[in-house]
């Protein structure tokens, strides 16, 4: 299969490239696959590359742990004290259906330029993702389950480790690739809307002069970044879950 | 509500279970003997299972008391464990992990309780088996580690519900054969919840009748006195199975008769 898939993106890209040289597409406005391959070696040469890699990978994993961290917690106090999830659950409607781009002014002027502004931005996205999947974990663990570990003895504390967690667990983790992906696009807009240093920055530097090559470059830089980082979930995703049928290695591989 | 005497394992007091307005248990009082193996059976739909969830504790009762082995039950039964008609298995845990479940709750985590799992998955037939999960198991195999999931921690009550009614006739019947073989001898109670009245009969010490819902009362007892260990192949062919059969069958027919024209 991952031959096949190098082979399509082989014929793209050639037929990418043949249009752009013989006039077809002009190449001011679609660039070409040879500039943006050249272009990215020469970020990488003189090293402007990593520094910007290193900002936007730090902001993603902060935002990530940050708001992973708060949307267990909170998953966990609603879904375990139901006055709670009754009480706040307009609130957290509404806030989630906030457009995130909205916030990034704002979260410029409290945090400032930095990182912070960005992490705070991937936040509000992973947050709610992972909030709503713990929720759900917790509450549609079935009753026959949670009634069979109490009768063999499981405390309060017991039961939420043995049963609750792991169960919250497995949908936190099927979220992973969602949740993993909209924070790197949260980081990324938010650099792109004002920053010294990230990938988004890079991008809306060259968006700034036409330079459409620089534009491609950091899409492709950013599509590297989200292929290995998928791979490392799917990877983890498959240890992890290998309890459930759909991760069974025999089975063909799914969208998600 | 007079003490009970210690030879019981559980005594059932007036228990009336209410959902709302709907009466759906009405004053039923039993006792059982220690070490006994009994059955509840009624037509479907009597509160069979209800009653059971009530000894176990996690249904509380709207009216009346239950005792466990004397005292009475808040909360859930401490004494016994449960299987269930569904499937109660943790599916994130391996065969293993799941019958070492309840030794892990009362802490003993070391390679003695592995041991000690490691032979209950042999001696419900499932030996190589500890590492598989749930869901790569046959329902039948699911249920023999529901039973040593049970069975591990030596509990003085095991409450069971219809826990065969998913399987064909054949692997029924070898795991009611094992069930009879793991009580036997053990001094555990086991309080029995089936439709099938000739399971019941096969199985048990002592029947208990309930009546068609809503509003179920207990309206037999009968005592099997068939000798023991029993045979489940041949027993039903025995004549006085069948003599006890037909006696029970004469009057738990008026309830399904009652529970059909309720329902129809």
């Amino acid at each position: 299969m991952l031959f096949w898939q190098v082979a399509l993106a082989a014929v793209l890209l050639l037929t990418w490239e043949r249009a752009a040289a013989s006039g077809m597409v002009d190449p001011f406005f679609f660039s070409r696959p040879s500039d943006i391959a050249r272009r990215i070696v020469t970020w990488m040469g003189t090293g402007v590359l990593w520094a910007h890699v290193r900002t936007t990978f730090t902001e993603a994993i902060l935002a990530f742990t940050i708001g992973g961290s708060l949307g267990v917690v909170f998953g966990f106090a609603l879904a375990g004290v139901p006055l709670l999830a009754a009480l706040l659950e307009p609130y957290i409607r509404i806030a989630n259906a906030l457009p995130r781009v909205v916030l990034a002014p704002m979260f410029l002027l409290w945090f400032g330029l930095g990182i912070w502004s960005k992490v705070a931005l991937g936040v509000t996205v992973v947050f709610f993702i992972v909030f709503f999947n713990t929720y759900r974990g917790v509450r549609e663990v079935e009753r026959v389950i949670i009634d069979n570990a109490r009768m063999l003895g499981a405390s309060r504390w017991q039961l939420a480790r043995h049963v609750l967690v792991p169960s919250a667990l497995t949908w936190i983790f099927s979220s992973l690739h969602i949740s993993s992906g909209m924070t790197i696009v949260a980081v990324v807009v938010g650099e792109y809307l004002g920053a010294s240093r990230g990938i988004g920055y890079l991008i809306a530097q060259a968006e700034g002069v036409f330079d459409t090559t620089g534009v491609f470059a950091g899409m492709v830089v950013l599509a590297a970044w989200v292929l290995i980082v998928g791979a490392f979930i799917g990877r983890l995703e498959r240890r992890l879950l290998r309890w459930k049928p759909e991760y069974d290695d025999s089975r063909p591989a799914r969208l998600a | 509500m007079p003490t009970a005497p210690t030879s019981h394992a559980l005594t059932l007091h007036d228990v009336v279970v209410r959902f709302g307005t709907h009466t759906a248990i009405d004053r039923v009082s039993l006792d059982v003997a220690a070490g006994s193996f009994v059955s509840i059976v009624g037509p479907s739909g009597c509160g069979k299972s209800t009653l059971l969830n009530v000894i176990a504790g996690l249904l509380a009762a709207s009216g009346g008391g239950v005792s466990v082995f004397g005292d009475p039950l808040t909360g859930i039964n401490p004494r016994a464990t449960y299987m269930f008609q569904q499937d109660a298995l943790l599916p994130w845990k391996t065969v293993l992990g799941n019958v070492l479940f309840g030794l892990t709750l009362r802490g003993q985590t070391g390679h003695e309780a592995a041991k000690k799992a490691e032979a209950w998955i042999e001696r419900v037939g499932l030996k190589g088996c500890g590492g598989l999960y749930p869901y790569q198991l046959s329902g039948g195999m699911r249920k023999r580690v529901a039973m040593a999931q049970c069975w591990i921690v030596q509990p003085d009550l095991v409450l069971m519900d219809e826990p065969f009614g998913a399987l064909d006739v054949h692997t029924r019947l070898r795991m009611e054969s094992e069930i009879l073989g793991l009580w036997e001898g053990s001094g555990t109670t086991v309080v029995f919840v089936t439709h099938d009245l000739e399971e019941a009969i096969a199985l048990s010490d002592e029947v208990f009748l309930l009546s068609a819902g809503p509003g179920s009362r207990l309206v037999g007892r009968y005592v099997i006195e068939l000798a023991r260990p029993r045979h489940l192949i041949d027993i039903k062919a025995d004549a006085a199975f069948h003599r006890v059969y037909r006696e029970i069958w004469n009057d738990l027919r008026q309830e399904v008769l009652k529970s059909y024209d309720q329902n129809h």
